[in-house]
């Protein structure tokens, strides 16, 4: 059935960077806020934009994101027409292919494009952490009358070298594009969110898919080949609360978002819920000698202990005597009496021992699992550090 | 196949519970943070693998048809078997004992369609974690005719009998001058031979607006809610997309029950908040039941209060109940210093 504009949502990445999170699921499955994963942020804003069709592309450590999604019942996807498809790479009469690349994953289900015959296409990644309206977006697109629109924004200027970067001109024509360069000219980073006119993007995926030294990706080889050919490419300026969640530290720091009022991330926003999945859990219980301030934390927990600015999932218990200052605690852990853990993501259902203390080098953000706590001295690459 | 289908008569009135059923069933008055009273039994029927529920509903249902809604919260909305609710010709009020014949004769169908031999038969206000399939068996091993499920010599309000039986009473209650599976329990009833499952878990019954505080209270002591909140047999309750719950720079929480949704200053003790409730700077609450999506502005104290749904206490607002006495504030109410609560 025609449909205006369908979503497709890139969720096959590792995310090497997020060290051992990503050992067992992809990174669009790592949890975030006390209560959601990365991927809620995306699907919900479909949901609340009222995108109805969203294809999800799954690659690497597919099980937990399928299982989590399922039917897309939390997220208003569980429908007759459309609603949400998983697309995990497929066989055909010549053999499996994997996705390779961006560009190619979608390449490659262009018969799942076809069948929902859009207008046009909304492509998404599950790494970032923003609440946006995808049909003002839209609406931009239409009125600029373009072939493609890129939704960026402002980044600054000593950090952009970070990300592929906009050049544009007064009427947010794009002029060039330019991944991570070492003299920014543009502080208008991409957020790797796109929309296209499908007619024309499935012109350019499929002469892509022909070129034997494209890398099939948005980033590198789309977008400069339509620059190339003169198409209308227009840069949407989003303003907002905006993060790539690509590193312990950021995601540490995504997280401390939530608690400082000035960040510009509310989670607090009836008009626009991030929906998950919700695990039927008590209410949380806070005992008489706890101390909590300046905290996220969801149901299911008990805190006896002392929390400070730190977000605490679900079925979390901090023990009497415990002290958790600028952490993030993740689903099931259990900090143990008398346990002492500072600026550190601490991953799902760990045990930290009673008296427990993490020891700190310097202020880097720690990545606390099995295995650190085992071997204290730790390996070099251990303690997460900034940026890299 | 289970042998066991369930009913909750939820179009039993409790009467001390008035204030806080104004507007809303009996069953669906909220309990601990994040339920409603019904959720109680519902989930002890899911934990128990019964598989066929049907929720008796007095005419002002409303509030309880949109909690329950077509049972999916607690996976029941099922192609065969599953939730069904029914409401009756009873008015609020009207019914103060369990299991009302003249409720249960509304929807005959229910029981007729259902394949399950037996019947278990329970109000919306028996808070327990009772196996019900535990209670078959004694029941079928007892053979008696009717068993009631009790707690320390306790009536539980629980009942299972089979369904030929229950048939059978509804179609004579008038004769027989009965109203309910509760009063022919009650009054022992020849011919029919009783015996009683001994239950040993959590249990309180709701039953008046005494009970409904204390027990609330209670709830904060770790030994009951460690025993309530079994992580094997989990309370299901309607599903609502909360946020995890924000405690403010400088709040001070303490022995409290809290669900998520809300944004906590102030000091907070021996309480319990549901969800998505504000509670300002300065305030100060003690021993307080603050329902779903209340606000308390800045500089309150509150102390012995039952603050029942979107209930709005302006700045500065001071109430004082008692143990005894707590000051019921009731749903929607906007209440401001002199405004003699």
């Amino acid at each position: 059935m025609k449909k205006q504009m369908v979503a497709m949502l890139l969720a096959g990445g590792q995310g090497t960077r997020l060290k051992e999170l990503t050992n067992a699921v992809a990174k669009p499955a790592i949890p975030f806020g006390g209560k959601y994963r990365i991927i809620d942020f995306p699907l919900s804003n479909c949901t609340n934009s009222e995108i109805r069709t969203v294809g999800v592309l799954t690659q690497y450590e597919p099980h937990l994101l399928h299982q989590y999604i399922g039917l897309g019942t939390p997220w208003d996807l569980d429908r007759r027409n459309g609603g949400v498809t998983m697309l995990p790479p497929y066989a055909e009469a010549d053999g499996i292919k994997w996705y390779d690349g961006t560009a190619n994953a979608i390449f490659q289900n262009l018969k799942f494009l076809e069948a929902h015959d859009p207008e046009y296409v909304l492509i998404l990644s599950g790494d970032h952490i923003y609440k946006m309206n995808y049909l003002l977006m839209l609406d931009f697109h239409k009125n600029q009358q373009a072939d493609a629109t890129i939704s960026v924004i402002e980044v600054p200027w000593e950090e952009a070298s970070r990300f592929g970067l906009m050049e544009t001109d007064g009427d947010m024509q794009v002029k060039r594009f330019v991944e991570k360069p070492e003299n920014p000219k543009s502080n208008l980073a991409s957020m790797g969110v796109y929309i296209f006119n499908y007619q024309k993007l499935k012109e350019y995926l499929k002469a892509d898919a022909d070129k034997e030294d494209s890398s099939h990706d948005f980033g590198k080889d789309i977008i400069p080949a339509m620059l190339e050919n003169g198409e209308k490419m227009v840069a949407y300026p989003y303003k907002g609360y905006w993060k790539d969640v690509g590193t312990v530290e950021s995601l540490w720091e995504a997280n401390m978002d939530l608690l400082n009022l000035e960040s510009g991330l509310v989670i607090h926003d009836p008009a626009w819920r991030i929906f998950s999945s919700n695990p039927q859990l008590p209410p949380q219980v806070v005992t008489e000698n706890c101390e909590i301030e300046e905290s996220f934390i969801n149901e299911g927990c008990i805190i006896e202990g002392k929390v400070r600015k730190s977000v605490i999932s679900q079925n979390v218990h901090i023990k009497e005597g415990a002290e958790v200052d600028e952490c993030v605690v993740m689903a099931g852990a259990v900090i143990g009496a008398g346990a002492k853990v500072s600026r550190a993501i601490i991953t799902p259902d760990l045990h930290i021992p009673d008296n427990y203390v993490l020891k700190k080098k310097d202020r880097d953000i720690t990545l606390l699992t099995n295995y650190t706590i085992n071997n204290p001295e730790g390996r070099e690459d251990d303690a997460a550090s900034s940026g890299n | 196949m289970m042998r066991l289908a369930a009913v909750i008569d939820a179009t039993v009135t409790i009467p001390g519970l008035k204030e806080l059923a104004m507007y809303r069933s009996s069953a669906s008055i909220p309990f601990a943070g994040r339920y409603r009273l019904i959720d109680f039994a519902l989930s002890n029927i899911v934990n128990s693998n019964i598989s066929s529920v049907g929720v008796f509903a007095s005419q002002q249902s409303v509030s309880l048809m949109d909690h329950v809604g077509k049972g999916k919260s607690w996976d029941l909305d099922r192609r065969r078997n599953g939730l069904f609710f029914l409401p009756t010709s009873q008015r609020e009020g009207d019914q103060f004992s369990v299991g009302s014949f003249a409720a249960l004769e509304d929807h005959l169908s229910f029981f007729r369609k259902s394949a399950q031999p037996y019947v278990m038969v329970t109000s919306a206000f028996t808070i327990s974690q009772i196996n019900y399939n535990d209670m078959l068996e004694k029941h079928i091993a007892s053979g008696a005719d009717i068993t009631e499920a009790v707690h320390n010599g306790n009536c539980m309000k629980s009942y299972i009998l089979s369904k030929d039986l229950l048939l059978r009473m509804i179609k004579g209650f008038r004769e027989e001058r009965v109203v309910s599976v509760e009063d022919i329990v009650n009054l022992k009833k020849k011919p029919y031979t009783f015996a009683q499952y001994e239950y040993g878990g959590y249990f309180v019954l709701i039953n008046s607006m005494e009970s409904y505080f204390n027990e609330s209270m209670a709830l904060l002591d770790a030994e009951n809610w460690r025993k309530l909140f079994l992580p094997e047999r989990p309370i299901y309750t309607k599903v609502k997309d909360e946020p995890p719950t924000k405690y403010l720079k400088g709040s001070k929480v303490k022995r409290s029950l809290v669900a998520n949704g809300s944004l906590l200053d102030g000091e907070i003790s021996d309480s319990i908040l549901s969800r998505a409730v504000e509670i300002g700077k300065n305030s100060k609450l003690e021993k307080c039941i603050i329902m779903q999506k209340c606000v308390i502005e800045e500089g309150c104290s509150l102390l012995y209060v039952v603050a029942d749904k979107d209930v709005h206490i302006k700045a500065g607002t001071i109430i004082r109940g008692t143990k005894e006495k707590p000051v019921v504030i009731r749903k929607g109410s906007v209440v401001s210093e002199g405004d003699g609560v």
